[in-house]
């Protein structure tokens, strides 16, 4: 068991001698053992850097690229090993990457730097990714702590709920709520959420996957409410609440991390699918689907407007899925949360 | 059996006309706005077409009243399309066998590898192989299949031109164009998928192959073949049916929407996504109820063959 609870922590204190040589706590195991596991090391530090890189977006753009995301050059001219060269061609076509400070990766094609844009893509899908995530947990942790602890009708309105949500896939859902949303929201005068704004799609993932993070969740409160330390709880008179909150909850967080990365990286595509499909982020501002779905529609100018964002998309992902399975090896070793946690997205 | 089979099926009803009703009060209850504004072709509507979406939908009529007349609407393909489909539930009819060849095709393939792959790596577990095909596996389950479709077509389709650029040929007109038109769709619909079984299976498989029931199968003389088929398998590949079931029944309303769009193919998702775009209102409900009533009975099926294989699973309590 992960997790220290008071229970097990007043039970613990009794005999005071043994205290001064505490066996090393179950996060400090963990550590230990991410520590030693190469792969996952190396993914975190991928995340790392990236999450960095996405979030430096401004400054590069400021200091290096000397440019905007939105910023066009197109009628300008940059130098490419000391020859002026026009941004966009006469006949359209942008020009591929440079590899220097300004147009590093190129052009797109209204003349804005390529890199810069990726860059301000990844921040808003990760902005995005973990506001999601965020209402996910909040929603999601007090209902699979409540279902799970007081079973009966509690557990079965609170399940039931789940399975509606779970019967359907997550992009039909996803694009339906975005696209009602969008149409809401262009419509209600003083609250005007407007057309690009990236809370419609932080909602709408926010809540499509409550129930992947619920439904394991309240299949282990349901074994740990049988447990010996819980019932001790119960007979010192802890109430519901403060059970759930400390007795029941810390066990849980081993789980929720493991979670919360799997689902990071599969909001970060559920977004990039949305915003193609027009229910997400509204184009002119970047983030991985608006750029992708920009590379597919001008490919025939330039293939490296679709390779490009691509290839960041799944540097990202798989930074991210990387440290899941890291953590889940650290964290979970029994597989407590089941063989089958991945799933298609 | 019987019973499990009538319970199921009484949640799949239960769980469509949850979502027809979610759908509904998503679209027609848009807060400060007369519906008849949407309906009658939003800014390109005039008095005449409002007052017509005003009689058609019985707009002024209470808004459950609205419902029963759409639902009605819906079954009996009267919704139209303003802008391009016509008659809504004959062209999702037409579209659906491309969908289900797209679905099936790429299930079959993403299932067959995982399978093979996981099996590869129990017999070689620990070595390089196993290792080895770990690390594909993890790859192809993080890149997306958007990123693999919009690569294949822009490469193979639009640029070589290897492969067609867009469309779709019945089975039975031309077996060979089916293939071709559908084979990178498949490929990149499954390798994520793919990816995401081989660990699935590979894991379920390890926790079969160390059984007591296994070792006493091996010791009283079974041979490796034989035993990795009737008894390793038949029980390891409990838990990713479950996975593939609901991967299957979420197809219909997941990667179908943007794969179809990148390769052309006239399916239930192209339409869906046609649709979302033009901000029509009645075939979006319409289309939303008519995939919920598809995914809802696909899981119904798989859940149905999933009991039918593993008994323990008919017990009340476990439908969905």
């Amino acid at each position: 068991m992960v997790g220290r609870s008071s229970a097990e922590a007043s039970v613990q204190r009794l005999p005071p001698a043994r205290a001064a040589k505490r066996a090393p706590g179950p996060w400090r195991l963990a550590l230990k053992g991410f520590r030693s596991d190469r792969t996952a090391v190396a993914f975190a530090v991928l995340f790392v850097l990236l999450c960095a890189a996405a979030l430096a977006a401004p400054l590069y753009a400021e200091h290096v690229a000397h440019t905007t995301p939105a910023a066009n050059h197109i009628t300008e001219r940059t130098t490419i090993d000391g020859k002026p060269t026009d941004i966009v061609s006469v006949d359209g076509i942008p020009i591929g990457p440079t590899w220097q400070s300004e147009f590093f990766l190129g052009a797109d094609e209204n003349g804005r730097d390529l890199m810069v844009r990726i860059l301000y893509g990844a921040r808003a899908s990760l902005q995005i990714g973990f506001a999601a995530l965020l209402i996910t947990l909040t929603i999601a942790i007090p209902l699979a702590l409540a279902a799970g602890y007081f079973r009966g009708r509690t557990d079965a309105v609170i399940s039931r709920l789940f399975d509606v949500i779970w019967s359907f896939p997550a992009l039909l859902l996803g694009a339906m709520l975005g696209t009602a949303i969008n149409l809401r929201g262009a419509d209600i005068g003083p609250i005007e959420i407007k057309g690009g704004t990236k809370l419609i799609p932080i909602l709408v993932i926010g809540l499509v996957y409550i129930p992947y993070i619920a439904r394991p969740l309240r299949g282990q409160v349901l074994a740990l409410r049988e447990q010996r330390f819980v019932e001790a709880a119960r007979a010192l008179g802890v109430r519901p609440i403060r059970m759930m909150a400390s007795e029941l909850l810390p066990h849980l967080w081993p789980s929720i991390l493991v979670l919360s990365m799997l689902l990071l990286a599969n909001a970060v595509v559920l977004e990039t699918a949305l915003s193609y499909l027009g229910a997400g982020v509204n184009p002119p501002e970047p983030s991985f689907g608006t750029l992708i779905a920009d590379g597919i529609e001008n490919v025939r100018i330039s293939t490296h407007l679709l390779l490009a964002p691509c290839v960041a998309l799944v540097l990202f992902v798989l930074s991210m899925s990387g440290l899941a399975e890291g953590l889940r090896r650290a964290l979970d070793p029994h597989r407590k949360l089941g063989v089958d946690l991945l799933r298609g997205r | 059996m019987i019973s499990f089979v009538a319970r199921r099926l009484g949640w799949a009803v239960v769980t469509a006309w949850l979502a027809s009703v979610i759908a509904f009060v998503l679209f027609w209850t848009v807060p400060n706005v007369d519906p008849s504004y949407h309906l009658g072709g939003a800014e390109k509507g005039t008095n005449e077409t409002r007052a017509l979406a005003t009689e058609k939908y019985g707009l002024d009529e209470p808004l459950p009243a609205q419902y029963v007349r759409l639902m009605e609407g819906i079954f009996n393909g009267d919704v139209d399309c303003f802008y391009s489909c016509g008659s809504l539930r004959s062209a999702f009819i037409d579209a659906l066998p491309v969908t289900i060849s797209l679905v099936g095709g790429a299930g079959l393939i993403a299932i067959g590898l995982g399978i093979s792959l996981a099996l590869v790596c129990v017999r070689h577990r620990g070595q390089w192989l196993d290792r080895a095909i770990l690390t594909a596996a993890t790859v192809a389950y993080s890149i997306p299949s958007i990123v693999l479709a919009a690569v294949f077509w822009a490469f193979l389709s639009y640029k070589w031109m290897i492969f067609p650029e867009d469309g779709y040929v019945p089975l039975r007109e031309n077996p060979i164009q089916w293939f071709t038109h559908l084979l990178l769709p498949w490929i990149a619909a499954a390798l994520p998928f793919a990816g995401a079984y081989v660990q699935v299976v590979r894991a379920s498989l390890l926790d079969t192959v160390d059984a007591d029931w296994v070792r006493t199968a091996r010791a009283k003389g079974l041979d490796e073949k034989r035993l990795i088929r009737r008894h390793v398998l038949r029980n390891g590949l409990i838990p990713p049916v479950n996975v593939w079931g609901l991967d299957f029944s979420h197809a219909f309303g997941g990667f179908v929407l943007y794969v179809e769009v990148i390769f052309g193919l006239p399916g239930v998702g192209f339409l869906t996504a046609e649709t979302l775009g033009t901000f029509d209102l009645p075939p979006i409900v319409g289309l939303a109820i008519y995939l919920a009533i598809v995914v809802v009975l696909a899981s119904a099926i798989v859940d149905v063959i999933v009991a039918w294989l593993d008994p323990r699973l008919r017990r009340p309590g476990t439908a969905s």
